[in-house]
């Protein structure tokens, strides 16, 4: 039987081969100092971190505030948070251009987490539509927004499903999740990306899907290492809600 | 074969060979001047201390988290008996949800300081703001208690981020 060798471990300053511990026996320099520089560069990852948060707060406030809501200042928005999301991502391609990337593509993986996302939002959109109608007396619809407009529908499509599943997987489980890494373990990314992922939503009953929703698409981002299903998962989850909507309006009109 | 008999590390007391120059857990120069050595001893002791300081900023940000959960449960229930309206039952529910978010982050804290700091403080931070941003009168209320509070768990934080540094360069686990 042919044995296994280990690779040899060499001291990076007098390249003396180090059997065990953490510094060189011969010139005693520490061999950890590539870890002691991560830890340096910890504070600095979270400011980056806390700006591009405070940046897409600020945005998302904006939107709340803003009482009569139009196409336009929704789109102008929704441009406004894009353009954070791109920026930040782009400040730190090289840490973060490996999430581009799709290693371990699976058509069945994608088709069963789409098909999911499709039945998750069904259940969602019925339980809410039961708790509006039926416990607060309220009828809510997204689309009386972009009604107004002769591609309202497109539009809307656009600004809910297409640039929220872009830009938002790009933001939190791109760009914010890959700063949070180097500050923290995996586990603790996941939960931080995804409290803040459903705080920016500035509303307390989301807390029982989005943060759910949020920890998962955080899972396979982790698991799978790409945006890519978190981006289809949650495109999908969104466009399933747009199609609903519509479906509503044009079974009522008729 | 006496010559390779192990010794044991004046500093950290680890098991070492008699042609070894450095110890291999902590870098304790064996062969440097007496000079060399208590230089060594004493930048680790400094170490040591400062880590025992550190960890005490750590556990009153964890502390912090405690106390933000009681002044929270407090104004609950001053605004609670105080206002009346409509609102009242969505305020109500948005403080239990925060009342119990910072106790859970605090009980996280003792396994996952950092983490726990992070939200916590993201949280406190987001509060003030969506505050102001309402009622902009409510960021002067409670300005020391407000100052104080972030200013532990900054301080918390990087606390706890210079005592894995600290631990990293000790050679601690």
């Amino acid at each position: 039987m042919e044995q296994e060798e280990t690779p040899r471990k060499l001291c990076s300053n007098c390249q003396n081969e180090i059997a065990e511990g953490n510094f060189c026996s011969k010139c005693g320099q520490a061999q950890n100092d590539l870890e002691v520089q991560i830890y340096s560069k910890k504070w600095l990852s979270l400011l980056q971190a806390g700006l591009f948060i405070l940046i897409q707060l600020v945005l998302c406030i904006c939107a709340f505030l803003i009482q009569e809501t139009s196409i336009t200042i929704t789109l102008a928005l929704d441009f406004a948070m894009a353009g954070t999301a791109m920026a930040f991502f782009t400040y730190n391609w090289s840490e973060n251009k490996q999430l581009l990337r799709w290693p371990n593509f699976s058509l069945k993986k994608l088709l069963a987490f789409v098909a999911l996302a499709a039945m998750a939002s069904l259940t969602l959109h019925f339980i809410a539509n039961y708790i509006n109608t039926r416990l607060l007396h309220e009828k809510f619809t997204y689309f009386d927004v972009y009604k107004s407009h002769e591609y309202g529908r497109y539009i809307m499509i656009l600004s809910m499903a297409i640039f929220p599943a872009v830009f938002e997987e790009l933001s939190f489980r791109g760009y914010l999740m890959q700063k949070l890494l180097i500050v923290v373990g995996e586990k603790e990314a996941i939960y931080i990306s995804s409290f803040l992922f459903f705080i920016i939503h500035l509303n307390v009953l989301s807390f029982f899907w989005l943060l759910p929703f949020a920890i998962i698409l955080g899972r396979i981002r982790i698991k799978e290492k790409t945006i890519w299903y978190g981006v289809a998962i949650h495109f999908i989850f969104n466009l399933t809600t747009c199609l609903v909507e519509f479906f509503s309006i044009d079974h009522f009109l008729s | 074969m006496e010559n390779i008999a192990n010794n044991d590390c004046s500093c950290c007391y680890t098991k070492y060979e008699i042609n070894d120059l450095f110890c291999k857990t902590c870098g304790f120069p064996f062969q440097g001047t007496e000079q060399d050595q208590k230089n060594f001893l004493s930048e680790r002791n400094v170490k040591e201390i400062d880590l025992e300081s550190l960890n005490e900023k750590v556990a009153t940000a964890c502390k912090s988290l405690y106390w933000l959960s009681g002044l929270t449960a407090f104004s609950a229930i001053v605004i609670y008996f105080s206002s009346a309206g409509e609102d009242q039952l969505a305020t109500l529910m948005t403080n239990i949800f925060l009342i119990l978010s910072f106790l859970g982050l605090g009980i996280w804290s003792k396994n996952k300081p950092t983490a726990a700091m992070i939200t916590g403080l993201s949280l406190y931070l987001i509060i003030i703001l969506l505050n102001a941003v309402i009622s902009p009168m409510t960021i002067v209320s409670g300005l020391i208690v407000k100052i104080i509070v972030i200013g532990a768990l900054i301080k918390g934080i990087k606390a706890v981020l210079e005592v894995d540094k600290l631990k990293k360069e000790l050679n601690i686990d």
